[in-house]
């Protein structure tokens, strides 16, 4: 039934659609680059997001955890065979990216009689530099994209393009504490702007009239109390994971995850849940 | 799949030859005598518990028969942030063996989320030495390392010694290996036995004094060892493993040491 063309595009189409929704409840992360380093940041309701790949790499997942496991020993071996084989310094982002995890992603959305991967990635490596960090994301299928300052996972590429706007307003960051603020403030907008997109969806989905008005559009951006409410509220009920590539560790080896007590005094008291 | 975070598995399927390190040979194909004859041991590795840890040390040169290769090589390998690998052997593979520990180390610390146990790690170095056996037996592989680290678990710092065929040893106390230690051995069984007291009982200060003082001891009856050569400001390379990890010893305290306590009588 997949031989005319037009049907493997229905059958794409339909894989989008499928995909896009298993994303909507996912949890937003963040990768921020800064004067020490780049950091990562989300929030897990038990199963870990943020993982160490090489010296120098890190990678950051939405989606299914089989899935992002698979992916994550891809890139695993690719790296530590490489660096074995030829340097720790011949180990970086883009090459994984391009070479490693674009090609496998892609293929596995396109051969529409087998499981598409449910994951989006963001692969983070810190340079000796700043002018040298690089953040990969990479989409359910297999579209990728490189920047150097701030790299987003969302459900929607709309919510990414509004991040991205948002970012433009940051200056650059000078320190951890600056660099958590910021992070935080936008996981808190694009998770906002998830939960209306669901529930401009559900809107959708109901007929007419049964559905409260007070739901806000996609398109509001939400305000700064709207955002730190939300943050409030997921860091009494969610664990705040954050991982920190330190350019300045003096070793090797630059991935360091923040525990809960370095973090807690560097959170800006109004995300601070009421105790 | 690497999915149990075997890095050599990952390895072999990539066609790497990790459990044939060096090719054997059976002859230098003139006199018909084996290779082995040439290819000597020659350096002065040690480990020695103390107060606060475990020492490593290593001396500085490589030699191939009579001639000096090299005056600057590093033989105690840091494989991780608790473990250390002082080698004595045929430089070449046992370099290779290093490299392959400390990827296989991180590669399971990565893959599995939690670091590889301290017996794994011995293992995993029993495992490179099993299966380079027939390169030892050859001579062109021959490798006597001395593995020493810190085992979160037990909270303490251990020394290994192997031959080599890749027979485990626990150290109770110190470790030797390479032509030079025969000499280092006899001062620390006598310094154990006879001496103000046990070596496991001095501070860093001494114990780095005793380390000095023990490669130049061992140098002085090996050629093949570079002990201390302070004119040329080399120094053996030594490194503290303790609770908080491994740590290289500067230079610059090493030569402080050597010129009050060790150049002059004290």
């Amino acid at each position: 039934m997949y031989e005319e063309p037009y049907r493997w595009i229905e059958a794409v189409a339909n894989r989008r659609q499928y995909l896009d929704d298993q994303f909507i409840q996912g949890n937003p992360l963040v990768g921020v680059s800064f004067a020490q380093g780049i950091l990562l940041l989300t929030f897990n309701r038990g199963t870990e997001k943020i993982y160490e790949i090489y010296d120098r790499i890190a990678l950051g997942g939405m989606g299914h955890p089989a899935d992002l496991e698979k992916l994550r020993y891809t890139l695993l071996d690719m790296a530590h065979v490489e660096g074995f084989q030829r340097s720790p310094a011949d180990v970086t982002a883009s090459r994984l990216m391009k070479n490693g995890l674009a090609p496998v992603i892609k293929q596995a959305f396109e051969e529409i009689f087998k499981a598409p991967y449910i994951a989006k990635i963001l692969l983070a490596e810190v340079g000796i530099t700043q002018d040298r960090d690089r953040l990969f994301t990479i989409n359910y299928d297999g579209m990728f994209e490189e920047q150097r300052e701030f790299g987003l996972l969302a459900a929607s590429s709309s919510i990414r393009g509004q991040l991205a706007e948002e970012w433009k307003t940051h200056g650059s960051l000078s320190s951890l504490q600056s660099a958590l603020e910021v992070s935080l403030r936008l996981w808190g907008l694009a998770s906002l702007l998830q939960s209306s997109t669901l529930s401009t969806d559900k809107e959708d989905k109901d007929e007419e009239g049964t559905t409260p008005s007070s739901i806000t559009s996609v398109s509001t951006i939400p305000d700064v109390e709207a955002i730190a409410s939300r943050i409030r509220d997921t860091l009494s009920k969610e664990t705040l994971e954050c991982v920190m590539l330190d350019r300045e560790s003096g070793k090797m080896e630059t991935y360091r995850a923040l525990s809960q007590a370095e973090l807690q005094p560097l959170i800006p008291s109004v995300f601070q849940p009421a105790t | 799949m690497g999915q149990q975070g075997d890095f050599l598995q990952v390895l072999r399927e990539r066609g790497y030859a990790v459990d044939d390190l060096r090719a054997t040979i059976h002859g230098n194909g003139l006199s018909g005598h084996s290779a082995k004859a040439d290819l000597t041991i020659g350096t002065t590795v040690f480990a020695m518990k103390y107060r606060e840890g475990v020492l490593v040390a290593g001396d500085r040169r490589a030699t191939a028969g009579n001639v000096v290769m090299y005056d600057r090589t590093d033989k105690v390998l840091e494989l991780d942030r608790f473990s250390v690998l002082a080698i004595a052997g045929v430089p070449a593979t046992a370099f290779e063996m290093a490299r392959i520990l400390e990827h296989s180390f991180k590669y399971y610390r990565r893959s599995q989320l939690q670091d590889l146990s301290f017996d794994g790690k011995l293992r995993a170095l029993s495992t490179l030495l099993k299966n380079n056996a027939p390169a030892a037996l050859a001579g062109t592989g021959t490798v006597a390392p001395i593995f020493a680290g810190y085992d979160q678990l037990e909270g303490c710092g251990k020394i290994f010694f192997y031959d080599i065929l890749g027979a485990e040893f626990e150290a109770v106390e110190y470790a030797v290996s390479g032509s030079g230690s025969p000499t280092i051995r006899g001062i620390l069984f006598y310094m154990n036995r006879w001496g103000s007291g046990p070596v496991a009982g001095l501070d860093e200060e001494e114990a780095l004094t005793f380390v000095l003082r023990l490669m130049t001891s061992a140098a002085e009856f090996d050629s093949a060892t570079g002990g201390v050569d302070a004119h040329a400001q080399l120094y053996p390379i030594v490194k503290r493993i303790s609770a908080e990890g491994v740590r290289t010893i500067p230079a610059e305290r090493l030569k402080t040491l050597f010129s009050e306590k060790v150049l002059n009588h004290v």
